[in-house]
This record gives structure tokens, C-alpha cells and sequence, in this order.
């Protein structure tokens, strides 16, 4: 095509950065200020350069006399982790009978899947928290995993069924001609040719489930369970205007994971996602 | 990410059915003898449907059954203080929210208050910057993964960083604004029931443009070359081409994005609750802060089930209005 001009350019850069301005100097502030000592925290005109950057905070919010972050985290990952295995494993298997299957079911299980996605939060709050009481499952990991799985599922079925759309047929007919079954051609043929897929559902469901405050606001209460949005959440509450550095120090460190497994699974992630949006 | 991905491939659409031819379909089913069609029915749906069956059920119990379930708690006298049983009362608690209630109204008007401000500010910013990262850029990979960094934060965290902009005494927004002379005093943004919305509607607009634009500049992709240039060479302005072929041809995507948007964001509890739990007072409760309020500070799970049930037939009968408004044309 023909080149712009210096001014196009120019303005293209500069709308660029008034963007990425609004959407990561937020962020970039909250890492600043942590990493400042109390005093010019709460100096009276904020500066964006960091005088002498301390750990303290950090110390802080991960220490057992602080916030106890590595406990909370330590939770949360055992909770996430299961989720995530829990979600890629279903996931797989039904987002392969949704990739393959012609019958007339296959409508059916989309808009269930669909209506399934909107179906969240104060929905289904309170049966939820009933089942949970009567089952005495309040206040454990396990009703966690459960409930997470309720908002990880129905996207992570739609994400593996369009990986497994993508592996020609041919291949499963070549393994039932070698005499293998089904099963055995899910097994051995076609989930080697989706790990990216299945790992990238695996790190959503994490993700999700890292950061959901809603479900676990009404599950959790001891320190036991407590996952780390609830109890950032919890001090920002108790302790609000007295401990900021130490507050924003926690939510650096609850980030930071997020971020990493984005980064790791953002390209499949992004493909699967919008495929579906555009096509219809 | 909360404001998760939806499949949202419409059945008529879905792509052409890969996969096995299948076993040839009996001619007249009723010549074939009965274990045959069995067998057959098995071969053709068993394996696929024995495969989406955990799924499936699990759905239904786990969430199409609660949904029922919180509308028959709607209609009974339910409260975890009392130490009677639950007791059918069919349509008092409804009438005490709608007639008795001093909070209900100003909740309700508050909720339409965030569903339009917030979808409206997501649509705008979010196509936005969805045409900004579409123009030809150097490293426009790494931006568009950056851009997606607010959609993925934990709501906590998000809360944590607009608390800290907006703190009524150390916060940057007031220290910028008076010293461009905009405000004459700090302000406590989220201590007054007016000042609060602004940083509401602008956090919510932070974490959920990226998700828009993810998807417009998905669409954007989708328009070919050739369309844009033919208008460029019939000497249209950028602006033309923006308004008569470019925003045109993504209208489908916009539609969809705004729908999953109008829902997400009615139903949307944790932003506000991490932000301002509802507060001042009651300014900020929105009908799924007041389900949490009645359920799990008041402990009175039928009043809080008649609020959710209400929140519910409310978005049917919007997102009814939306789609033929929008939908099809």
C-alpha cells in the first residue's frame, strides 16, 4: 500500500499511547506505591519516582504476623489446581462428543452450555449455599471446587470442542481401521495432537478460579479456607486507610499469577474465544 | 476474567458437522428388526452423548435446578434466624418489596443506573481501542496481550487500585484534579453517593472494554482490505468510512458483545461489592448486592430469593426489548 505521512503515523503512535496509558498506568501505580516506604506513600504530592524502594510491605503481606499471604496462596493454589484439573478433564471429554456428534443433541447442549455461561452469581447463590450447609460442606475446599466448577465448564467445553473440530477426522478413522477403540483413539491419537488446547483450558479454569471473590465470599470464613481475595479483601475492610502499602503490596503478589498463566496461554486462549463471537 | 467468554455460535450457524459418515440411515425404519436399531442408535449417538453426559447433568444439577430453586424460595418464608420451618407464603415477599420496602425502588433504579452507564462505556471504550490497535503498528501482538491485562485481574485487585486513585486523602485523582484546577478540594469519592458512581462506571469501564475489544478487533480482522480500499478510492473521508462501512460491518459482533455485556453486567455482583459493598448507605446497591444483603446479612433467604427472581424476569424482558430492537436486520 502507499506510506502514510509523518503526521499520520504521528497521530496513530499518539492514540496508541493515550490507550495503553488508561489501561496499564492504573496497574503501574499500584506497583509503584508498593514498593515506596510508608512516609512517601502518603506524601501530599505523589510522586511516580520511588525514592528508596523497600520490601516492607511484601514482607508484610506475605508474613505470618501480616496478612499471611503464602498461607492464603497456598490454599487458593490447591483449590485452583484441582478446579483446573477437574474442568480440563470434562471439558475434554464432553468437548469432544460436542466437536464429533451430529445428532440433534448437539443444538440442545450448545444453548444449555450458553444459558450454562449467564447462569452465575446471585442465580444460584442461595441454593447453593443451602446444599452446601445440609451437606456440611461449608467452609471447605471441596464446595470450592464444586461451585467453580459452574463457571468454568460451560466456556472450557465450547474452547476444547473447537481445538477437537480442528483435528481432521481422517486420523480417527485411520486408528479405528489399526483396530483401536474409541476411547483409545481419543487417548492416543487426537489429545496428544490438543495439548496446547486442553492446557490452555486447564490455565482458564486456574484463572477463574483464582480470581473469583463472589462464591468464596459466601463459602469460606476460616483461615483455613480462606482463599487470597478474601482475606486482601478482608484487611482492606478491617484495616483500610491505616495499611495501604501493605494492601497494595497483596494485590502485586495476587496478580502476578494471573498474569503469568495469562501470558502463557493468551495466544489459544484468544483464538478459541473469539472464534465463536465472530462467526455468528 | 471475569467477564468470561460465551459460546455464542447460534444453532442454525454451527459450522457444517465434520466427522464420520455414520452408518447409512435404514430406509424404512420400521423394517428393520428392533435390537438393529438399537445398536445403530448407539453407534450413532451412544459414545458422543455417554461422552457430554457429565457435563450435562452436572449443569443441570448444578445450575439450571439452583435457578428453580431460588424462584420457589421466592415464594416462601425462609429465614436462617427463625427456628421455624420454611413456610409457603406465595407472593408476601414480593409484595413487601415492591410495597414496603424503602430500599427496593432506589435499588432497582440504581441497577439500571449501572447496566446502561456500564455496557455503554464498555461498548464505546472498548470499540475505541479496538480501532486503535487495528491500525498498522509495530508490536501490535504485544499490545493487544497487554490490553487484556485489566480483564484478567482478580476484582480484588482491580478494587485495591481504583480505592487507592480515588482515596479521599493520599489519592492521585484528587491530587491531579485540584492542581489542574478542576476541583477546588479533595474530594471523598467514595464516601458521597454522587461521587461514587463516577469511579464505579470508570472501573467497571477498565475491566471490561478489553474483553469488547477482543472481540471488535476480531471482527475488524475479518473485514477484508478490498471493502475499505474501494471506499478509500471513491475519496471518502476516514470518518465516512468509518461510520458507513467499517462500524456497518461489525455491527453483528457489536450486538453480541453488548448483549453478553448487558447480562454480565446486570448480574454483576463482585465490582461493586469489592469496590463500595453498596455503599454509601444503600447508593450503590444493585439488585444482586441487595440478593447478597438480604441473604447474608439479613439471613432472610426467601426476601433475598424474590430479589434475585425479580433481577431475573427484569433482564428476560430487557434482553427480549435489545433483540428485536437490534437483532435482526
Amino acid at each position: 500500500m502507499f506510506r502514510d505521512s509523518a503526521a499520520k503515523t504521528a497521530g496513530r503512535y499518539g492514540a496508541l499511547a493515550v490507550v495503553m496509558g488508561f489501561i496499564l498506568l492504573p496497574g503501574l501505580w499500584l506497583l509503584v506505591s508498593s514498593l515506596k516506604t510508608n512516609q512517601t506513600i502518603f506524601s501530599s504530592t505523589p510522586s511516580w519516582w520511588i525514592e528508596e524502594p523497600t520490601l516492607d510491605h511484601y514482607s508484610w503481606a506475605l508474613g505470618g504476623r501480616g496478612l499471611d499471604m503464602t498461607k492464603l496462596m497456598g490454599n487458593t493454589l490447591i483449590v485452583c489446581g484441582l478446579t483446573a484439573l477437574l474442568t480440563a478433564f470434562f471439558a475434554c471429554l464432553a468437548g469432544y462428543g460436542l466437536a464429533r456428534y451430529q445428532g440433534r443433541g448437539a443444538r440442545v447442549a450448545i444453548v444449555g452450555l450458553l444459558i450454562a455461561q449467564m447462569v452465575q452469581g446471585p442465580m444460584i447463590m442461595l441454593p447453593w449455599y443451602q446444599i452446601a450447609m445440609n451437606l456440611q460442606l461449608l467452609d471447605t475446599r471441596t464446595i470450592l471446587v464444586l461451585i467453580y466448577q459452574t463457571m468454568t465448564l460451560p466456556a472450557a467445553v465450547w474452547l476444547m470442542s473447537g481445538f477437537f473440530k480442528n483435528v481432521p477426522t481422517e486420523l480417527e478413522d485411520a486408528a479405528q481401521v489399526d483396530g483401536a477403540g474409541r476411547f483409545r483413539t481419543l487417548v492416543s491419537v487426537i489429545l496428544p495432537l490438543t495439548k496446547p488446547g486442553l492446557v490452555a483450558v486447564g490455565l482458564y479454569a486456574f484463572i477463574l478460579a483464582w480470581n473469583d471473590y463472589q462464591y468464596a465470599l459466601i463459602m469460606t470464613s476460616s483461615s483455613n479456607t480462606r482463599t487470597v481475595q478474601i482475606g486482601i479483601a478482608q484487611v482492606m475492610e478491617s484495616m483500610g486507610a491505616q495499611n495501604w502499602g501493605g494492601i497494595l503490596a497483596a494485590g502485586v503478589l495476587a496478580v502476578i499469577p494471573v498474569v503469568v498463566l495469562f501470558a502463557l496461554a493468551q495466544r489459544y486462549l484468544i483464538q478459541g474465544l473469539t472464534a465463536g463471537a465472530v462467526k455468528s | 476474567m471475569n467477564q468470561t467468554p460465551v459460546p455464542t455460535a447460534r444453532p442454525g450457524t454451527r459450522p457444517a458437522p465434520t466427522g464420520r459418515p455414520g452408518p447409512a440411515q435404514p430406509p424404512h425404519p420400521g423394517s428393520v428388526s428392533r435390537p438393529g436399531r438399537i445398536r445403530r442408535w448407539r453407534q450413532k449417538h451412544g459414545f458422543w452423548l455417554l461422552l457430554m453426559s457429565p457435563v450435562l447433568l452436572y449443569l443441570l444439577v448444578a445450575q439450571f435446578y439452583p435457578l428453580f430453586e431460588t424462584v420457589r424460595l421466592s415464594t416462601f418464608d425462609h429465614r436462617l434466624t427463625s427456628p421455624d420451618p420454611q413456610r409457603f407464603v406465595g407472593a408476601d415477599n414480593y409484595q413487601h418489596l415492591f410495597t414496603e420496602d424503602r430500599n427496593f425502588w432506589r435499588v432497582v433504579r440504581n441497577s439500571f443506573l449501572w447496566v446502561i452507564g456500564s455496557t455503554t462505556l464498555q461498548l464505546v471504550v472498548g470499540t475505541t481501542i479496538a480501532l486503535v490497535l487495528n491500525q498498522r503498528l509495530r508490536l501490535r501482538g504485544l499490545w493487544r496481550g497487554l490490553m487484556l491485562i485489566p480483564w484478567v485481574m482478580p476484582v480484588v485487585v482491580v478494587a485495591i487500585i481504583w480505592r487507592w486513585i480515588f482515596d479521599g486523602q493520599h489519592g492521585l485523582a484528587n491530587h491531579y484534579l485540584t492542581q489542574i484546577g478542576i476541583l477546588d478540594e479533595p474530594i471523598v469519592w467514595l464516601g458521597s453517593e454522587i461521587w461514587v458512581w463516577p469511579v464505579l462506571l470508570l472501573t467497571s469501564t477498565w475491566m471490561g472494554s478489553p474483553f469488547i475489544a477482543l472481540m471488535v478487533l476480531a471482527a475488524l480482522q475479518g473485514i477484508s482490505r478490498d471493502v475499505l480500499e474501494a471506499a478509500d478510492v471513491d475519496g471518502t473521508s476516514a470518518r465516512q468510512r468509518l461510520m458507513y462501512v467499517t462500524l456497518p460491518m461489525i455491527r453483528p459482533t457489536l450486538f453480541v458483545a453488548g448483549m453478553i455485556a448487558v447480562v454480565l453486567t446486570w448480574f454483576k455482583f463482585e465490582v461493586i461489592w469489592a469496590l463500595t459493598n453498596g455503599g454509601p448507605g444503600f447508593a450503590t446497591s444493585i439488585l444482586p448486592t441487595y440478593v447478597y444483603t438480604q441473604a447474608f446479612q439479613r439471613f432472610d433467604f426467601g426476601m433475598a430469593g424474590a430479589v434475585a427472581a425479580t433481577a431475573m424476569l427484569i433482564i428476560l424482558i430487557i434482553a427480549g426489548i435489545l433483540a428485536r430492537l437490534f437483532g435482526r436486520r
